[in-house]
């Protein structure tokens, strides 16, 4: 795992190399491999159980089958399941990032004499239990604003918890920001808008995307907010509840191996597309 | 998600900005549509939980307008309620203590001794449980630490121990280990973010004037990463407070947390009850944040681009 | 408990729909017009050329006289199977958008705040005039509906379920909860509620996670006469013997498969259960175990779909409904779910399926039992059973 590095930043190259040091390394190493197994444990049985073959998942194994693969590809409730919860992470994630990158300007920028209420404002709806949120949120769907439950509220209340975590990823990028690039635009006659453009979203654009998939990865497996807030149409984790509830087969773990499968694709994709981006920059700004 | 320390101050502003309220009014409204989302759909939730949390709920559960003190009297004069309280405060305190032991190492280790690409590649793998069912995860846990589950195959396997034993599950150290395992990449992350900006010259440099590693572990590092520390703390302590399936799941009839009884309520419909015990819970986190509103900053995951 | 008791067994499944498949296959030629929606075989069957166009026939004489659509639908997850849902859907166009029914008083409040928005919803036994008490539902002529002559006539008369101005539900299964044990560990036989409290067995019983259910099981212990209506002293009698089964909990099944997988295993000797659980545990290996009704009395649902008053999709429940409720889909539905129902041609199917001792350990045959059970409901002692249960199971 400590593969050799360039020089310049292979903090390896400051410690005391000596028998200790070592040794020390050597328990560390082991400790970091004795966590991940620790992490993967649990998945690796979730997945081991989606090919089980009787309809219990859970030891002992009784047999390898892929017929619950076949099954949740026949599955059109399932099937109509994981549509939802994709269609209602796809809006969360673009509304939030929006939401809460314009939120994050002003907050950041214009030096609020309550700027310390307003970011504890911002991150209670991550605080605050699910539970207590839902039922609120509930409440006031039908005896305030009067509409119908439906995906639209479940994206609503997703929207309470992403936005928060988008304006506190975006915050810490602007924090981070050097200022002296707009005002050299700005010096240079650029327009404002054209600032925006060219200067400042190139810049935050990497935490608007860190912003926008984590959205995602909180909203496709949002359970609380969504029991309380979903109409006649049911999310992936929900309908997982319910069969897990009224006994849960494994066809439920192979949806759960696909989707992980497919957000580490997805993942994979992305940030090669991201690196590759970013070298191109690089490369044009040498 | 890398939860953060320290921060960076807004820059200094630009000299010869124009002030004045126009330019204010300028500069504030991209906040409107946050506000207004934060506003409508958190803080009005919450001031009807609040109402709710002074009326009552009839046999026909219906919410009856009754203004009353009751809720509340409830956690205060049934032991019950107080005690469960503070045993989830203990859990949570158990559960950050144990994630901050093993974050630690963990993350020390990923600064000190791994490269760049492997730190990240290290970190994904952290949160990549995450993209899993919540619940699947918490059951295939069942599987681990059950009687006949492969925990006790396996020590019985080494021969550690001779019969399957049932302390691993369906009581409070289930829940601890579940929750540990639930919560330790917030831990983790916040750690790497404050372990990564500090300049391990100086940690060697004390070493070279004679300190010992745990000297100067104690003196140097500790005090520069205080602050992650504490933000590790809060992103895990915080949430288990208002956790209740782990502990239906894997707890058993011991194993019970404040929000189990806080939910009992809310499924036999029993808004009004609930809502004040659940009030006072969200009065206890909101409380813990102001006083540590300095550290809920997130770290700039990408600066590194 | 009702949601405690279903339990999605596909490999079952595929078997019973093979099973009814071939029933329906054979006795198709014969039955070949009796009613359009009962021509359409579960789709086990579907593979053969002929019994699709069988259906497409089907969905084009229906579709001349059946309105189409879509409704909501919320229910427990057996009432219903995916391929019946599909094979209706094609015969006579109508589809439904489901949410499935966590516990009654979930429903219950979900409805209240929602209304019109569901078009039917499930519920079980004194919940379903309580329903149509607080104006959720409709009353109906049941036997308006031509299904409802498979149905065993008891079923179509309850009196908690007759109203001056019709009949609440669709009656759709029943069972009373009782308590299973493994005689190799757990003796001298019990009778009573009292050995889920016995010293001897710490650890060793597994209950559902229904604070409400709990205490009503402590109450019947307790000699409760109306366990879901008790009076402060008596929630505090059920307290006192909830206290001494605290211990002895293994853990709160949060699904009726907890409970057989710990049975299996022999993690626990003793648990409360729904009709058949035995069957189920020898079925998937486990030991052979007895079963008995407490002497105090027992508790048990039976429950019905409710048709939403001012559903916005009001036209298509009865079509579904006389569709839904063959014998076919509900013998076939048995065979999954494995619990009584009402459906009595159903019965009869399945005896011709050679499968009556199956359907008569399960007391498929005496619908009538129903009388005799305490009836789960909704109470006015609800949340004093809650705060007693919370002091017990809290810290």
């Amino acid at each position: 795992m400590s593969s050799p590095v360039a020089r310049r930043i292979d903090p390896v190259e400051m410690m005391p190399v000596d028998r200790h040091a070592r040794r020390t390394r050597r328990l560390l190493r082991l400790l970091a491999a004795l966590i991940l197994v620790f992490l993967y444990l649990p998945i690796g049985f979730l997945i081991l159980f989606s090919f089980e073959t009787s309809s219990t998942p859970g030891l002992p194994i009784t047999g390898l089958t892929l017929k619950w693969y076949e099954a949740m590809l026949k599955d059109r409730i399932i099937q109509q399941a994981l549509f939802n919860s994709v269609i209602v992470a796809g809006v969360v994630a673009v509304v939030a990032s929006l939401v809460g990158t314009m939120t994050a300007f002003p907050l950041v920028r214009a030096r609020l004499r309550f700027a310390d209420a307003a970011r504890l404002l911002f991150t209670m709806p991550i605080m605050i239990p699910g539970v207590l949120l839902g039922i609120g949120l509930l409440l006031v769907f039908r005896r305030v604003l009067d509409v119908n439950l439906s995906l639209v509220t479940v994206i609503a209340g997703h929207l309470v918890f992403t936005t928060p975590f988008v304006v506190l990823i975006v915050s810490a990028r602007l924090q981070g920001f050097d200022r002296r690039l707009e005002w050299a635009a700005a010096d240079l006659g650029a327009s404002s808008v054209h600032t925006l453009r060219h200067i400042i979203l190139p810049l935050i654009s990497p935490a608007i995307v860190a912003g926008a998939l984590l959205s995602v990865t909180l909203s496709i497996d949002e359970f609380v907010i969504t029991y309380f807030t979903v109409g006649a149409q049911p999310t992936l984790p929900l309908y997982i509840y319910t069969s897990i509830k009224l006994g849960v087969t494994p066809e439920v773990n192979a949806v759960a191996t696909v989707i992980l499968v497919g957000t580490l694709a997805a993942f994979a994709v992305g940030s090669l597309l991201l690196s590759g981006g970013r070298r191109l920059r690089r490369r044009e700004a040498e | 998600m890398t939860v953060q320390t320290a921060s960076a101050a807004d820059p200094a502003p630009l000299a010869g900005s124009t002030s004045g309220a126009r330019r204010q009014v300028g500069r504030l409204w991209p906040l409107a549509p946050g506000l207004l989302l934060i506003g409508l759909l958190f803080l009005v939730p919450m001031g009807f939980m609040l109402v709710f949390s002074f009326l009552r709920t009839d046999p026909n559960f219906n919410i009856v307008v009754d203004p009353n003190l009751n809720n509340y009297a409830r956690f205060i004069n049934i032991p019950t309620y107080v005690r469960t309280f503070a045993k989830t405060l203990v859990m949570a305190g158990v559960v950050t203590t144990l994630g901050l032991a093993l974050a630690m190492p963990f993350a020390y280790f990923l600064v000190r001794y791994v490269s760049r690409r492997w730190q990240r590649i290290i970190l994904l793998a952290v949160v990549v449980p995450f993209w899993t069912s919540y619940l699947l995860r918490v059951y295939a846990w069942q599987a681990i630490l059950g009687e006949h589950g492969a925990l006790n195959q396996a020590l019985q396997g080494i021969g550690l121990i001779d019969k399957p034993s049932a302390l691993f599950i369906y009581n409070d150290v289930g829940v601890a280990i579940v929750l540990t395992y639930l919560y330790f990449p917030f831990a983790a992350l916040a750690l790497y973010a404050a372990l990564e900006k500090f300049d391990f010259a100086q940690f060697n440099a004390a070493q070279d004037l004679g300190a010992r590693p745990d000297q100067a572990f104690r003196h140097i590092l500790l005090p520069q990463i205080r602050a992650g520390i504490i933000t590790a703390c809060i992103f895990v302590f915080i949430p288990i407070l208002g956790e209740f399936l782990t502990p239906a799941l894997v707890g058993g009839a011991q194993g019970s947390l404040i929000a189990n009884l806080i939910v009992n309520f809310f499924r036999g419909a029993q808004y009004a009850e609930g809502s004040a015990l659940a009030i006072v819970i969200a009065i206890f986190v909101t409380a813990v944040l102001i006083v540590f509103r300095r550290y809920l900053r997130v770290e700039d995951v990408v600066a590194r681009g | 408990m009702a949601d405690l008791t279903r339990e999605f067994d596909r490999r079952q499944f595929l078997k019973a729909a093979g099973l009814a498949g071939a029933a329906v296959g054979l006795g198709g030629i014969a039955a070949a017009c009796a009613t359009p929606a009962a021509s359409v075989a579960p789709p086990a069957s579907t593979s053969a050329g002929a019994s699709a166009g069988a259906s497409a026939a089907a969905s084009a004489v229906a579709a001349a006289s059946n309105p189409t659509g879509t409704f909501n639908w919320m229910t427990w997850v057996d009432h219903y199977y995916p391929e019946q849902l599909s094979a209706i859907a094609s015969s006579i166009g109508i589809n439904v958008n489901l949410t499935e029914l966590a516990d009654n008083s979930d429903g219950y409040t979900k409805l209240k705040e929602v209304g019109g928005q569901l078009d039917m919803i499930a519920g079980d036994a004194l919940w379903v005039p309580h329903y149509f008490e607080a104006g959720l539902i409709e009353a109906w002529d049941i036997n308006s509906l031509e299904v409802s002559k498979q149905l065993y006539s008891i079923a179509r008369s309850f009196e908690i379920w007759t109203k001056p101005e019709g009949y609440l539900g669709y009656p759709n299964g029943w069972s009373p909860v009782q308590i299973y044990y493994d005689p190799a560990k757990v003796s001298p036989a019990p009778d009573s509620w009292e050995v889920l409290l016995d010293p001897k067995y710490v650890k060793k019983v597994v209950v559902e996670n229904q604070p409400v259910e709990i205490m009503a099981y402590m109450g019947k212990a307790a000699g409760v006469k109306d366990p879901y209506n008790m009076t402060p002293d008596e929630i505090s009698k059920a307290k006192d013997l909830a206290i001494k089964l605290k211990p002895n909990l293994l853990k709160f099944a949060q699904q009726n498969t907890d409970t057989i997988a710990a049975l299996i295993s022999g993690e626990a000797w003793i648990a409360t259960g729904n009709l058949g659980t035995e069957t189920r545990v020898k079925q998937a290996g486990g030991p052979e175990l007895k079963v008995f009704t407490p002497k105090e009395g027992t508790i048990g649902w039976m429950d019905a779909e409710m048709i939403v008053k001012g559903g916005a999709n009001e036209p298509l429940i009865r079509p579904f409904l006389q569709a839904a409720e063959q014998a076919e889909y509900v013998a076939a539905n048995f065979m999954i779910n494995q619990r009584p129902l009402f459906n009595e041609k159903a019965y009869k199917l399945l005896i011709n399926q050679g499968q009556k001792d199956l359907a008569d350990r399960f007391l498929y045959n005496k619908p009538e039992t129903v009388l005799t059970m305490t009836l789960k409901g909704p109470g006015t002692s609800t949340q004093g059973a809650i705060d007693a249960f919370n002091e017990v199971f809290g810290a």
